[in-house]
């Protein structure tokens, strides 16, 4: 299908705080109580409007566990924007974010949008992690943050857009080059009868010279 | 009486309507007893048609179609005006013509159950006899007879599920000497651990220093529990309350207490599980461990990062050799094998293959070794390279990544059969020696 762009995504976070979970309800609008584990690396696609766009979002769903950092280091190249997630009912989860974000910092171009992300906020009587410390986390990182319940599919759709909301806007800004596709973001066919509202520095890069 | 009749055929004929399709031998009755009824009250009361056309609309009932479609050959209720000859003519050779193809299609599905069901009596027959020979023949002369040609042929069909558990082990071996009290010992010992860390997740932040070796170890104790309810979610046996759910946590458990220094790993459970599935609880941790030792698994599971690259590009060799336009289309669309691979060598299939076609994967894996792993990864490939070279990389990724619930198997292996595993006179082996 015709977009005018293409965003990566990368979902990142401890295991079994519920990144495929997130992923299926964004994708498929459903929920499935006990997923399957993530090995190596699953993905999802979706078209989104922004601005009156098409924009098509290629989500990189990862394995959560330690022992596969090694591995999915290698995805973050590339990516446009991350969602950092963790289980607002496991303490240890939220933890870890810092760990998290160092890498992600340290294996992903510095423009990266990131959002973080406290999932399960259904299981209100087992919280173990106040908003507010998700709130503080994330502005002291420069994050941006929300709860999100992939069972319920509260703000799902709201943390997936509002993450391409924020590149688009970088974009908009000339922060992202994006004719330069180590940043996540690939410009797509339908752009050329759109793209006005861009500096034109992007000639040639029309994929299909702009048939659909 | 004849109003009593008109009542039922009304309701008949409603029912007939919402029971058509769902209750084909239920509508097949009612239809019986409307027609019956009609042809009374039609005798009773006034005639709604000629007799003449009801009669070859009868001579077509004889064979009773499963559907409701019949209806359309009724005369119209005596209140509205009759149908033009013309039409009813139209109607009359519609419905020939509708049953005429129902009876086809009903034809055509009862030579389909009759051969599906003798193809399942000959497989029946073929794994009973399998069995018998790999019981009486095979098992016995183990050692003399696991290399002869004839063996290895056998093996390939498949191994029948009755001695499955038994050939396995015996391929797989003992090199490290694992006895049953070895595999007690170790239990006890998970056992203990489990016992003393604390039941749920610790409520207080730790501290980032104490990411030390035993926070691991129970973290990885802890991380077990989390992971059994997600393998083979659907089979519905490894869950909390599922009959199979301690053994599994027990065999992991044990695990990560023989081999502390590589732990558990996510994707061991489903490893565990065929395993269990197949035999008895210490033969099954015997068959674990052995299996986890082999160089390729173990560079996969202590997460040796180059040496997973060297195995990938092996393996990329025999790619381009085998399906060259494949690799380019793939190359041109920046599809790594890591994305599809890590998946399908860490479950060894058992997870993105059918359960009995990734049972028969394992099979000639016990029999051919790691260089099986990556032959069938080019099988699959093989056998649906036209799909993938139309697709981009992200319907690849898609689609390597959870493959189609329904693969024949035998097409599978006659793919996995065409795959040649040398490249300008290099076996895998040789290819992919430097991993080990």
């Amino acid at each position: 299908m015709a977009y005018a762009y293409l965003f990566k995504y990368i979902i990142i976070g401890d295991t079994g705080v519920g990144k495929s979970c997130l992923l299926l309800q964004f994708t498929d609008k459903r929920f499935q109580p006990v997923h399957d584990l993530t090995i190596g690396v699953e993905f999802g696609a979706r078209m989104i409007t922004i601005d009156g766009k098409q924009i098509k979002l290629q989500i990189w769903d990862t394995a959560g566990q330690e022992s596969f950092r090694s591995i999915t280091r290698s995805y973050y190249r590339g990516a446009a924007g991350a969602l950092l997630v963790y289980d607002i009912t496991r303490r240890d989860t939220f933890n870890h974010l810092t760990t998290w974000l160092e890498d992600a910092r340290q294996h992903s171009n510095s423009n990266m949008v990131i959002m973080l992300i406290g999932n399960k906020s259904d299981l209100e009587s087992r919280r173990e992690v106040k908003k507010e410390e998700g709130e503080a986390f994330a502005r002291e990182h420069g994050l941006i943050f929300m709860e999100t319940s992939a069972k319920t599919a509260s703000n799902v759709e709201e943390a997936f857009i509002n993450t391409a909301k924020e590149i688009y806007e970088k974009i908009q800004e000339g922060v992202f080059d994006i004719n330069n596709e180590a940043n996540g973001i690939k410009i797509g066919p339908q752009h050329a009868a759109t793209n006005s509202t861009l500096s034109g520095s992007q000639g040639g890069q029309q994929a299909g010279g702009g048939c659909c | 009486i004849a109003g009593c009749h008109q009542t039922h055929t009304v309701l008949d004929r409603n029912t007939l309507i919402r029971w058509g399709p769902l209750r084909p031998r239920g509508a097949t009755i009612k239809l019986k007893a409307w027609r019956e009824c009609e042809t009374k009250s039609s005798r009773d009361g006034p005639s709604l048609s000629p007799p003449s056309a009801r009669q070859s609309v009868r001579r077509n009932l004889d064979f009773e179609p499963l559907s409701t479609t019949a209806l359309i050959l009724e005369d119209r209720p005596s209140n509205l005006p009759a149908k033009p000859a013309e039409e009813a003519q139209k109607h009359r050779q519609q419905y020939e013509e509708m049953v005429a193809q129902a009876k086809k299609r009903e034809l055509k599905e009862a030579q389909k159950r009759r051969k599906q069901l003798e193809d399942r009596c000959k497989l029946e027959e073929r794994i009973g006899s399998a069995a018998q020979t790999w019981n009486q023949e095979i098992l016995p002369n183990w050692s003399t007879t696991c290399t002869t040609r004839w063996v290895r042929d056998l093996w390939w069909q498949g191994v029948p599920p009755s001695v499955r558990g038994k050939v396995w082990s015996l391929a797989v071996g003992n090199e490290l000497n694992i006895t049953h009290e070895l595999y007690d010992i170790c239990l006890a010992r998970a056992r203990e651990k489990w016992k003393t860390m604390p039941s749920a997740a610790p409520a207080e932040p730790e501290t980032d220093d104490a990411g030390s070796s035993l926070a691991d170890r129970e973290a990885s104790l802890e991380l077990i529990k989390l992971d059994i309810s997600r393998t083979f979610p659907h089979l519905c046996i490894f869950q909390q309350g599922g009959p199979y759910y301690d053994v599994l946590h027990s065999i992991l458990g044990a695990y990560t207490c023989y081999r502390p220094d590589v732990g558990y790993v996510q994707g061991m459970s489903f490893i565990a599980a065929v395993l269990i599935l197949n035999m008895d609880t210490a033969d099954a941790f015997i068959a674990f461990a052995n299996l986890l030792n082999k160089p390729c698994q173990m560079a996969f599971f202590r997460v040796d990062h180059s040496l997973m690259l060297t195995y990938f590009a092996a393996f990329e060799v025999f790619f381009e050799e085998n399906l060259p336009k494949l690799f380019a289309h793939f190359k041109e669309n920046k599809l790594t094998p890591d994305i599809y691979l890590i998946d399908w060598i860490f479950t060894l299939y058992s997870k993105s293959l059918p359960l009995d076609l990734a049972c028969r994967v394992w099979d000639v894996f016990c029999r051919d070794g790691d260089e099986f792993l990556f032959r069938v990864a080019l099988g699959i490939l093989r056998m649906y390279e036209d799909v993938l070279t139309r697709m981009d990389f992200i319907h690849n990724a898609q689609f390597l990544t959870r493959l189609p619930d329904l693969i024949p198997s035998d097409q599978l292996f006659s793919h996995i059969h065409a795959v040649h595993m040398t490249s300008r006179n290099r076996k895998w082996a040789q290819v992919s020696w430097w991993a080990r």
